[in-house]
């Protein structure tokens, strides 16, 4: 027999556990991804034909994404999660690979070849995950998602085909005119100064020197050495601006601004660049093009000659 | 339409089954003026994180789960010996373990682990929505339910068993340490035990629903309960009445406002707690507050 004590509060969780529920009928197939880069990806792929949700709002740093109570059931009742992989997601990459046995689920990053990645040691985790700052990185990310809703939805197979060649050509269209702004700055001897390591990729892809005060983790602080590190360097190449970054507090970049007037050496605070997330849905940066656009153009008119 | 939510369910039971193995040691921590080392330890874990990286190679690996485990009891060891051994007020030694140790684990990342993001938040910190489907899959591919369900059961059973068999002299030794070593209690022995039982439950439970809840749980309840009662058997019933109330209070609130249920929880907790020292200081105003155990436990 089991005593009375242990009985009562089970009854009280289950009585507890039930609630009213609207069963809502849905017109269109929904797909949640966990970026706002990422969503407005998918919703140039798939257009009308299902909607598409980001779990982390446009403005929120994925690092410090806070899942609120009924991100599960948007996770739960989505026909199709998407995800960008890399450990982007943090410690929620684990629970997404789990969620394999009960949805369908596209992991967009997983086809894109070892050596284009970029990691900092050997472990699978090192890897950086900002690989949509490589415009032809993310087309290649793009294509593959592309490929997968396909085999999720074969009878979508034209209308995506159409729509991720009209997104791909955008695409490198925007790839082409990014690198022919960064090719001028390359040449006047300037280079990207940021608050955090999350311009690598774009460092790499158009030849520009790429430098961040701040490690990846959002725990490792700027040491005294890298600030005068950096500060010798931006006086010594007479680097015109340094960058703030949307989601992070510009307090350390300030200082280095600062660190630069002491040097007798005028910087100029540009920005902020959009890193991790969309701007505001209406506004200039709130698309994926509309974002690099926006960064690029900032980056260009702050340091060209 | 009413029907039985499973997710509402399992996060309800296993959020109660942590506040309750918090609570259960929340009681005793408070007897012992040592609330907040649940706190201390969320911050003292993180270099064992970096070390147990180190030893794996994996930010994910158990070696990080049982580093973080060690320096929690290393932690409570520590402010135990700087209180008995150097003299140093609770608080103080409490405060001087947690920022040495969090320390020490800042300057292990920018070391050695620079380019690695590498931080309590992604490595050890759970979120309790996503507990659902944080499944336990076995090395059969067998599905076995959400994991956190069975690590919070096996935590509530080890904490359930430790204090009910040492209740006695856990009881003995939060009041008079002195007395408990004339009838031959151990003091240092219990002591020791109980501080590797709260390390132990903290990791564990910070791996389920973040660092937050888990400190929050340590004190509230049994702040709470201090309020309405000085007998240490009510103290325990009421601190878990309380744990199993705000769990639910708490999950459909976060689930009404879609915003997080850690926090939600804890909110309740807090206006739970201020609600019952309102009440209570209205009408016996003589007697507000939680440190006046000598006043009526003496009987």
């Amino acid at each position: 027999m089991i005593p009375v004590r242990i009985i009562l509060p089970l009854l009280l969780f289950i009585f507890a556990s039930c609630k009213f529920e609207n069963p809502e009928e849905r017109l269109k197939p929904q797909i949640v991804t966990t970026t706002s880069i990422l969503a407005d990806g998918i919703r140039n792929l798939v257009g009308d034909s299902a909607e598409v949700v980001a779990l982390m709002p446009a403005g929120v740093d994925p690092h410090l994404y806070k899942a609120s109570a009924r991100d599960l059931d948007l996770l739960q009742n989505a026909d199709l999660v998407i995800y960008h992989g890399l450990f982007l997601e943090g410690k929620m990459t684990e629970i997404f690979e789990k969620l394999e046995f009960s949805q369908v689920l596209i992991n967009v990053s997983e086809k894109i070849p070892n050596d284009r990645l970029l990691r900092s040691g050997p472990e699978a985790h090192s890897v950086d995950p900002h690989i949509w700052f490589d415009v032809n990185l993310w087309s290649m990310a793009m294509a593959h998602a592309a490929e997968e809703i396909i085999l999720w939805k074969p009878n979508w197979k034209t209308s995506i085909e159409k729509n991720a060649a009209v997104f791909q050509s955008k695409l490198s269209d925007l790839n082409q005119e990014t690198a022919k702004k960064m090719e001028e700055l390359k040449r006047s001897n300037q280079a990207l100064i940021t608050a955090h390591d999350a311009f690598a990729y774009f460092g790499r892809a158009y030849g520009i020197e790429v430098l961040g005060l701040q490690g990846l983790s959002t725990l490792s602080e700027p040491g005294l050495r890298d600030l005068t590190g950096l500060v010798q360097f931006i006086v010594s190449r007479k680097i015109k601006a340094v960058f703030a970054e949307q989601t992070i507090s510009p307090k350390a970049i300030e200082a280095v601004v600062a660190g630069c007037k002491n040097q007798n050496h005028e910087i100029k605070l540009a920005g902020p660049l959009f890193t991790d997330s969309l701007g505001d849905p209406n506004g200039s940066a709130g698309t994926y093009i509309g974002m690099v656009n926006t960064n690029v153009n900032v980056i260009f008119e702050s340091l060209k000659p | 339409m009413m029907s039985f939510d499973q997710n509402a369910f399992l996060i309800i039971f296993t959020a109660s089954m942590i506040s309750i193995s918090c609570g259960l040691l929340g009681v005793f921590m408070m007897l012992r003026k040592m609330s907040m080392t649940g706190d201390a330890i969320s911050h003292a874990v993180l270099p064992g994180i970096v070390i147990g990286f180190f030893v794996s190679g994996s930010q994910r690996g158990l070696e990080v789960i049982i580093g973080a485990g060690i320096l929690g009891i290393l932690a409570t060891l520590m402010i135990d010996w700087l209180r008995r051994k150097a003299r140093v007020q609770l608080d103080a030694s409490i405060g001087i373990t947690f920022t040495l140790l969090f320390a020490i684990g800042i300057i292990l990342i920018n070391l050695l682990a620079y380019k690695v993001d590498l931080d309590q938040e992604c490595v050890l910190y759970g979120e309790i929505a996503y507990l659902p489907i944080d499944l336990w899959i076995t090395g059969g591919g067998q599905n076995m339910g959400p994991r956190i369900m069975y690590l919070a059961l096996l935590n509530l059973i080890l904490v359930g068993g430790f204090i009910y068999l040492f209740f006695k002299e856990l009881t003995v030794t939060s009041f008079d340490e002195n007395f408990s070593m004339v009838i031959g209690i151990p003091a240092g022995v219990i002591n020791l035990g109980l501080m590797s039982m709260v390390s132990y439950t903290t990791v564990s439970s910070f791996e389920a629903v973040g660092a937050i809840l888990v400190v929050a749980l340590l004190v509230v309840p049994p702040a709470t309960a201090f309020l309405w009662t000085k007998k240490l058997n009510q103290l325990i019933k009421i601190t878990i009445g309380i744990g199993i109330g705000i769990a639910i209070l708490g999950y459909y609130l976060a689930y009404f406002f879609d915003s997080s249920i850690a926090g939600m929880v804890v909110s309740v907790a807090g206006i739970v707690f201020l609600a019952s020292a309102l009440y209570k200081s209205k009408l016996f105003s003589n007697r507000f507050g939680t440190s006046t155990k000598q006043e009526s436990f003496g009987n």
